[in-house]
């Protein structure tokens, strides 16, 4: 006897919505994630993480039993085909994700040995460059060309094993990218022309098609501010003692009354956190510490200066970029996408909104310069933020990867652009070419949530990225919600994220990283609650409120496959050992985790409808 | 005999007579693992229930190695995962907890919304419970020691119905898993929790100023509910109730279930023994007491204080043999066992609601876990 069990199970999501129309092929298909009902999925699988559609159902169980007799066929060796060349993607459309495996051991022409050959991409990087602190001068933009036509010498190469795809990035060592070495002059060397060998990949890479079931999203917002916040909150506590607990509830107290204007009471309590935060100890009295001086300058409107000397950011950022793998994650990641966007193309050209040192560029450079059939001509926009002093930060950078594509030969070239934001770049200052003759990829590494301060700009920007016409667009954004209208909800929601973040920090081994790399959060930290308006910047969203702009904004997901996750868990390793951090797959992005606690996403993007332009792009 | 046993006698006398009309088709491991009888299979499970256990047995055989190596990568990334949501939703809200930062031990805790509040600060969630009487059910989830985590959707999802149904505050242990991390660390991994919701001063019921502690698992975790009770006996914890969803034992002897049931219903004998062979420690076989208590290198718990076991057993899991002689083995000590054998469920019918068994066995468990009071 059935009976009435909905007492039994989790409510679905009251702000649900009615799907429309889906066509094939496009990412049309808006629905809400939490009830399905309307759109066919089956609910009880949709709870437990998998999308099929109840009109599908008996062809996926259809498909379950191919596969199981193909697999009993193919034996062993088969089976580990699957498991260690398959590059899977998006697990939960597993109509899809069968399918893909199904052709993949019953094609025409089934090689299970992989028998095109492999190379490996990259080995560990021998050509770093110059790190430091960038002398700066007043130039705006600064190209760079690498006129040398290079191919690709594989006899200076260092390979690595054999087991990964040929489009896989290898996991960095941390201090490899950047060591002190001394300038060299570049180099004219002969040079014969490389072959053009279209890439010969030998692994099948298994694709879900992009739009067709898996790639929900709810219907746009009426205004781009005010987007729904996330309703999913994880909180991950470590250690709970007596005076950690007094001390958030101090800071919650506090935060309230700061909410309410009560700001006597406010100051009352700011000052009692103080003495607070000294009987604690680790990474609670730190995080305590620099919320209490954030709430403190927001009492007593001591915002902070904005402007941040640009060298001193530098050096923060480099040291965060050492002390924990966060950073390194995002570039990885983001890599991994771009570099198989690129896949086959003769001319690329990146462009990055979050260039800072570029630190994110060796690694991917040195990808390609690996690449089967040799590597494509490689074009460098770098945009940032204008510096203080006169010098000129973005042309050192240039310089230094330029040097870089010389030792490696790869044709190179660059071109920094200065902006104070990024909704001030129009598509036509990019000198952009056609999309037949150079593939575009745009990056961008904890920036794109700061154009929520401005109306409009994230519109705005999305459309000259559109302008753009990217193969990829790839984004890492801080895993959080810190933009919801009421203070004291952003309060308790950083609160949360910076305890988890700081405590993710302790175990790091250099004490000094470990301070710089506080201070850097610190200030993010100040930001998020001292700031209000245009200079409220650090304004993070989490994974499903970026789907529905990038979804609204008319942008497919394009998804990150096992591949990218394994090799993003190898990088972690190298961190203490790998504890406590964690990848996980999440809708083909790949999240990385402190305890379970998800912290950074990086994402993928395509325009949804892009169409093969014959004209030129400049308008 | 009581209702149970009675119920129990007759139902094997009835397989005893059915055994005569199967026909043995079984020509060794190979033959019997690779025989596909999906049209049984699809007969006794709603569809979707049959695509979500025989998806996870298509990945499972992928993940397994051969040589008793696994893929964890790639394990990990198949997974489906939920994060923990201090957010109420369905009146149960969650958070993660590192018991064990040497171990990295981290447990999910759901609790009931009050319903005060829709959004729970940092401070709420180690709240103090505040009825008279709250069981908290420490769970261990399955995977037979090497598949999911505490964060598995499905896992999640159960823990949630387990807290409405129970009125219960739920801690799903997120042990260590085989083959990387062998027998004890599992058992070490339940001790280490048990230890830690013990002494928590939030979760101790208003009446007695003590938690009220229940042990639940299925598959490998209900293996691991006897093993930690086992210690707490020892140690004097109290517990008050042992839940055994489809336990997980085993022994080197092959079994009639297990020889007419190989392949039959998602699960065959060699992915049995590899996860044995992944778990126990090397050099030993399935008689080793982690997999064969009542086995002959077994103990009696004859005269023990042994907590109260509610043993759920599916007609169509190929090892009930050996949960039935669990049973045996608690009767024989004088130990509380009751026993639930639904038979025609199949493993994994607890994961959906969508089928009689599920709702018998949520009722079973609730009153199991109510009737201290």
């Amino acid at each position: 006897m059935k009976r009435d069990n909905n007492h039994l199970q989790p409510n679905p999501d009251p702000s649900s919505s009615l799907c429309g129309g889906s066509s094939p092929g496009k990412a049309n298909l808006w629905e809400e994630e939490a009830t399905q009902q309307d759109c066919g999925m089956d609910e009880l699988l949709a709870v437990l993480g998998y999308k099929v559609k109840t009109s599908d159902m008996a062809e996926v169980a259809q498909k379950l039993e191919q596969l199981e007799e193909v697999m009993c066929n193919v034996q062993d060796d088969g089976i580990s085909h699957l498991a260690s060349e398959t590059v899977h993607v998006n697990p939960s459309d597993l109509s899809t994700w069968l399918e893909s495996m199904l052709s993949e051991l019953n094609p025409p022409s089934f090689d299970p040995f992989g028998a095109a050959g492999k190379t490996a991409p990259m080995g560990t990087l021998d050509d770093p460059f110059l790190g430091g602190p960038a002398e700066s001068s007043t130039l705006t933009t600064l190209e760079f060309e690498n006129n040398n036509r290079k191919h690709q010498k594989r006899g200076q190469q260092i390979f690595e094993e054999a087991s990964c795809s040929d489009y896989d990035l290898k996991a960095i060592p941390g201090k490899a990218i950047y060591s002190q070495n001394t300038r060299t002059q570049p180099q004219t060397h002969d040079s014969s022309s490389s072959s053009t060998l279209n890439n010969v990949k030998s692994e099948k890479r298994l694709k879900s098609t992009s739009g067709s079931h898996s790639d929900i999203f709810p219907p746009p917002p009426a205004v781009s501010y005010g987007i729904p916040t996330d309703s999913v909150r994880p909180v991950v506590l470590v250690d709970s003692q007596e005076n950690g607990i007094r001390l958030v509830h101090a800071l919650m107290a506090c935060a309230e009354a700061v909410q309410q204007n009560n700001l006597n009471l406010a100051e009352v309590l700011v000052k009692q956190i103080g003495f607070l935060a000294i009987s604690q100890a680790g990474a609670m009295r730190k995080v305590a510490t620099y919320f209490a001086e954030a709430l403190a300058r927001r009492i007593y409107r001591l915002y902070p200066q904005n402007p941040l000397d640009h060298s001193l950011s530098d050096i923060l950022h480099m040291h965060f970029y050492e002390t924990c793998p966060y950073l390194k994650f995002a570039h990885f990641t983001a890599n991994q996408a771009i570099l198989e966007a690129f896949e086959g193309k003769k001319r690329v050209h990146v462009i990055d909104f979050s260039m800072n040192q570029g630190m994110q560029w060796p690694a991917l450079m040195q990808a390609l310069a690996l690449r089967d059939g040799g590597p494509p001509a490689f074009r460098l926009t770098g945009i940032g933020p204008p510096s203080h002093d006169k010098s000129d930060h973005l042309q050192e950078v240039g310089w230094k990867l330029a040097q870089l594509a010389e030792k490696i030969h790869v044709e190179f070239e660059y071109r920094g652009f200065v902006a104070n934001s990024l909704a001030d770049l129009d598509a036509s200052m990019l000198d952009l070419r056609p999309s037949e003759v150079e593939a575009v990829a745009v990056n961008s590494v904890f920036e794109l949530h700061k154009l929520l301060a401005r109306p409009g700009a994230i519109d705005k920007v999305f459309s000259v990225v559109k302008q753009m016409k990217p193969e990829i667009v790839t984004i890492v954004e801080q895993e959080a919600n810190h933009n919801g209208p009421v203070f004291l909800d952003r309060f308790i929601e950083s609160l949360h994220y910076y305890s988890t973040l700081f405590d993710s920090l302790e175990g790091s081994v250099s004490s000094r990283d470990k301070v710089m790399s506080e201070v850097y959060l610190g200030k993010q930290i100040c930001n998020v609650v001292a700031c209000e308006g245009v200079d409220r910047v650090e304004r993070h969203e989490s994974l499903t409120q970026w789907r529905n702009r990038f979804g609204f904004a008319g942008f497919s997901p394009v998804h990150l496959g096992s591949n990218a996750f394994k090799q993003a868990s190898m990088l972690l390793a190298l961190f203490n050992g790998g504890e406590g951090y964690g990848v996980e797959e999440n809708n083909g992005c790949l999240m990385l985790g402190w305890h379970n606690r998800p912290l950074i996403t990086t994402s993928a993007w395509t325009p949804a409808n892009k169409t093969t332009a014959t004209s030129t792009i400049t308008n | 005999m009581s209702c149970c046993e009675l119920g129990l006698f007759f139902k094997r006398f009835c397989f005893k007579l059915l055994r005569f009309a199967f026909k043995s088709s079984k020509k060794g491991e190979m033959a019997a693992s690779n025989e596909i009888n999906l049209n049984d299979c699809k007969m006794v499970v709603p569809l979707n229930t049959w695509v979500l256990i025989s998806n996870f047995k298509l990945a499972y055989n992928i993940l397994r190695r051969p040589d008793g190596t696994f893929n964890r990568h790639l394990a990990e990334f198949l997974d489906r995962r939920v994060p923990a949501n201090a957010n109420p939703v369905g009146g149960v809200f969650s958070f993660d907890f590192l018991i064990d930062r040497g171990t990295g031990l981290l447990s999910r805790v759901y609790r009931p919304a009050t319903g005060e509040e829709p959004q729970l600060n940092i401070v709420d969630l180690e709240k103090p419970v505040t009825a008279d009487v709250v069981p908290v059910i420490i769970f261990f989830h399955g995977g037979s020691f090497a598949h999911s985590s505490a964060n598995s959707a499905i896992y999640d999802h159960l823990c949630r119905i387990l807290v409405g149904n129970c009125k219960a505050v739920v801690v799903s242990v997120n042990y260590r898993r085989a083959p990387e991390n062998r027998y004890p660390c599992a058992y070490d991994d339940g001790w280490t929790a048990l230890k830690w919701v013990n002494s928590r001063s939030w979760l101790k019921s208003r009446k007695d100023s003590k938690v009220h502690i229940y042990l639940a698992g299925d598959s490998s975790g209900g293996n691991i509910v006897h093993h930690v009770a086992l210690r707490a006996v020892e140690s004097g914890i109290d517990v008050l109730g042992n839940i055994l969803l489809n336990p997980m034992f085993g022994g080197q002897e092959r079994t009639e279930s297990e020889k007419r049931l190989d392949g039959k219903y998602f699960v065959t004998l060699r992915d049995r023994d590899w996860y044995w062979r992944a778990f126990l420690p090397e050099g030993t076989d399935r008689d080793h007491p982690a997999c064969n208590p009542f086995g002959p290198n077994g103990r009696s718990l004859e005269g023990i204080k042994f907590p109260k076991s509610l043993v759920v057993v599916a007609g169509l899991d190929l090892i009930q043999d050996w949960q039935l002689a669990y049973v045996e083995g608690l009767k024989k000590a004088g130990q509380e066992v009751k026993l639930l054998y639904l038979e025609q469920a199949t493993i994994g019918f607890y994961l959906l609601p969508n089928n009689d068994h599920f709702h018998v066995v949520m009722d079973e468990i609730s009153k199991f876990v109510s009737s201290d009071c």
